[in-house]
């Protein structure tokens, strides 16, 4: 019997399809908080890997911008929502889990 | 980096928004009831939390501490860098203001607090200068490094330099303007020390206009005149965005795309002036920037100052030479095309290729102006081969224009070039969609012209069509006047072809052949039929054709006429044919001769007379006979 084998990339794990719609996410922070960097910086790294150019970020400040975190629904900074293609997704904290987040993503 | 303030909110423990005596955490547990939250809190990953009640941010220990830190971590660089830091609010009053003294007026911070710049003491501030200030700030602009005068305390002249930025809020509403300040007596004191020749040597730097760096062992720019700065700002060519102070070696190694191969060679070129391996490094290249091409000529010398290794570096803009270059081989192209063509057709496609591969124009066309219906006819094309551009010539290819009437038929009429560039909606000529949708909305067009007369009209497109200058209006007027000259020679052949196809078509109605012989009256070619022997004929002369029948009297009086010169006509022969008869003919000639005046020979025609001279003979023979017949009995 054949068994259907997972296409693998180069590093031996299997390969993430490309994503073809464009995500669209607002990232919560805090200013230049430790959390906050951080954040910015873990997305900004699985952007590059998986996105490319196929996504929109918006970067909220909740120290200048608080109503409009509390009218979305944010209780904690750094938080990352990711608004379509649906499900719409939040996901908490400085994103150094990177397989939470491309799963919230879904992007795996 | 710009000074940021935190709208930082630390959690009040003793607020009546926290629940007395229950602590941070206590406090937080009530913010927050969320799993996922919570969770997130523990392990740290979290720095601030909503209070829908306050409508505010409330700051984690953490994180409250980091912002603290990280801010005076700022406020400690900008001290380091400069000597004060200010901000203004709205009405360009000062609000805050900490370090070097600004204007006479200071006598600490209170001085200066709730006053505008320009109610502060300066000595060098007109009304025009402040006048010009508040125009900046009415426009949110930034300025830099405006210049005061002032004098201090104990009497003594300081200069500051201030630059300032303007500040928004969240909703981008205007908040005021927040910069900084330096004094900068000392350096303006010890340029105004500087030796005569210092500053002489500067001037004459800056004055002039070729952009000039010095480069240090390492490659960093240590001076730069005035032309290399705007050269760096104008980002093009290989000197883009290098300041002084900057490193030219590592940023010639970042280049990337088509200047890469540049860049190396500059940077190898570069080393080696430093390295003491060549005193000087010249290197020509060519620039495609997105608004022109440009090329420039490097040139890198080695400085023996000092002991220090250095280098100059020039750029000299040398577009003009390289576009006239350009143009002067494209006339040269021109004339090539058209002195060596056979073909109309090929050496007018030649000509518009050569055009469009020097102006990087993607088609031309030319129109022909039919004298019968005194239209313009397309005539010749070329284009590159691509899609958009092959349609647009196929689509062109019924199009016809009467003088006056779009772009071509106003040069047409006009005799003058026109031109719309790219992008510009010039009322001149109307163009069709399809240049729009693909691109070539720029056009140039110019007359074919000769002896004063429009022959037609070369009309090129392109979507890079530039505003020409006097160098290829002149290469174009060239241009149309080499073609003009060529098609009037080309006409003047046909009609001279024609001609002579006319008489040789009438020669050959009013004769049998036609012959040429050299000096020595022998037989060189012989065109049509008729002429017996003509196999044998040629490399011999009459006398010498085998079966010719000519007396030596004939001969010798033929001969006579022959070397004097003269034109014969009707000279006639007899030749003795394979049927053992006799057949007749009879041949004309002229002389021929070169340049020089010298006989080179004869042309001339032939015919077979055979018949009439057979009719002859046989007529006088039988009036022999009859003669013969009456005479006897008449005796």
């Amino acid at each position: 019997m054949r068994r259907k084998q997972t296409k693998r990339s180069a590093s031996g794990r299997p390969a993430i399809p490309p994503v073809t719609t464009t995500v669209v996410m607002r990232l919560y922070i805090a200013n230049n908080a430790p959390n906050s960097v951080r954040a910015v910086a873990n997305l900004a790294a699985i952007c590059k890997e998986h996105l490319q150019d196929k996504f929109k970020l918006e970067v909220i400040d909740v120290l200048e911008n608080p109503l409009r975190a509390l009218a979305e629904g944010i209780l904690v900074t750094p938080s990352l929502a990711k608004l379509s293609p649906s499900p719409a997704a939040k996901i908490i904290g400085n994103l150094s889990d990177k397989s939470s987040v491309l799963h919230a993503l879904g992007i795996t | 980096m710009k000074p940021k303030k935190p709208d930082l909110h630390a959690p009040n423990l003793n607020s009546s928004s926290a629940p007395m005596g229950s602590g941070f955490e206590a406090n937080i547990l009530r913010l927050v009831k969320g799993a996922r939250e919570c969770r997130a809190i523990e392990s740290g990953q979290v720095d601030a939390i909503m209070d829908p009640a306050s409508g505010r941010a409330v700051l984690l220990p953490d994180a409250q501490a980091a912002l603290l830190e990280r801010k005076a971590r700022f406020r400690s660089l900008v001290e380091l860098s400069t000597d004060g830091y200010w901000e203004q609010d709205e009405h360009y009053r000062f609000v805050l203001h900490t370090g070097a003294p600004i204007g006479s007026d200071w006598t600490g911070d209170g001085g200066i607090l709730g006053k505008t710049l320009w109610e502060l003491s300066f000595d060098n501030g007109s009304e025009i200068d402040w006048q010009t200030h508040r125009t900046q700030l009415e426009w949110r602009a930034i300025f830099r490094d405006l210049e005061f005068r002032c004098v201090d305390r104990a009497d003594g002249l300081r200069i500051i330099s201030i630059s300032g930025e303007p500040m928004f809020d969240a909703q981008a509403r205007f908040k005021g303007y927040r910069g900084i300040t330096r004094d900068i007596t000392e350096r303006k004191q010890a340029q105004a020390a500087a030796p005569e020749s210092d500053r002489f040597a500067r001037t004459t730097l800056d004055a002039l206009a070729t952009p000039v760096c010095v480069l240090d062992t390492d490659g960093t720019i240590i001076t730069a005149n005035t032309a290399w700065r705007v050269l760096a700002a104008a980002d093009r060519g290989i000197a883009a965005g290098v300041a002084e102070g900057g490193n030219y070696l590592a940023a010639c190694d970042q280049i990337v795309g088509d200047e890469r191969v540049d860049a190396i060679a500059m940077v190898a070129g570069i080393r080696q002036v430093i390295a003491g391996e060549r005193e000087l490094f010249r290197y020509e290249y060519f620039c495609n920037a997105p608004s022109e091409q440009c090329w420039f000529m490097a040139t890198v010398t080695r400085l023996h100052a000092d002991a220090a290794a250095r280098a100059i570096v020039s750029y000299e803009d040398i577009t003009e030479i390289k576009r006239a270059e350009q143009l002067l081989r494209l006339e040269f192209t021109v004339a090539r095309c058209l002195a060596g063509a056979d073909d109309t057709s090929a050496a007018l496609q030649a000509v518009i290729r050569a055009v469009c591969e020097t102006q990087s124009w993607d088609c031309g066309r030319y129109f022909r102006l039919d004298l019968a219906s005194g239209v313009l006819l397309l005539d010749e094309s070329w284009g590159v081969p691509v899609a958009g551009v092959e349609q647009f010539m196929e689509k062109s290819r019924g199009v016809v224009f009467r003088p006056g009437a779009g772009l071509a038929g106003r040069v047409c009429q006009s005799g003058e070039p026109l031109w719309i560039l790219n992008g510009s909606k010039d009322g001149r000529a109307s163009r069709t969609a399809l240049a729009h949708e693909t691109g070539m909305d720029g056009a140039f067009v110019f007359p074919i012209t000769s002896k004063g007369k429009t022959l037609g009209v070369l009309a090129f497109a392109s979507g890079t069509v530039r505003e020409p200058d006097d160098r290829l209006l002149q290469a174009v007027r060239s241009i149309g006047d080499q073609v003009g000259q060529f098609l009037r020679r080309r006409q003047a052949e046909d009609a001279l072809r024609q001609s002579e196809a006319r008489f040789r078509s009438l020669t050959e109605l009013s004769s049998d052949w036609t012959w040429e012989k050299d000096c020595d009256f022998r037989f060189t070619k012989v065109t049509g039929s008729g002429m017996p022997g003509a196999g044998h004929v040629l490399g011999q002369t009459l006398r010498e054709v085998p079966a010719v029948i000519l007396s030596d009297a004939d001969w010798a009086t033929h001969q006579s006429e022959l070397a004097a010169h003269w034109s014969f006509c009707d000279f006639e022969y007899a030749v003795a044919l394979p049927d053992g008869q006799l057949g007749y003919y009879s041949i004309s000639g002229e002389p021929i001769y070169d340049e020089a005046g010298a006989c080179t020979g004869y042309r001339g025609t032939g015919t077979d007379i055979t018949k009439r001279k057979r009719a002859e003979i046989a007529l006088r023979e039988r009036e022999a006979r009859l003669r013969d017949l009456v005479e006897p009995s008449s005796d």
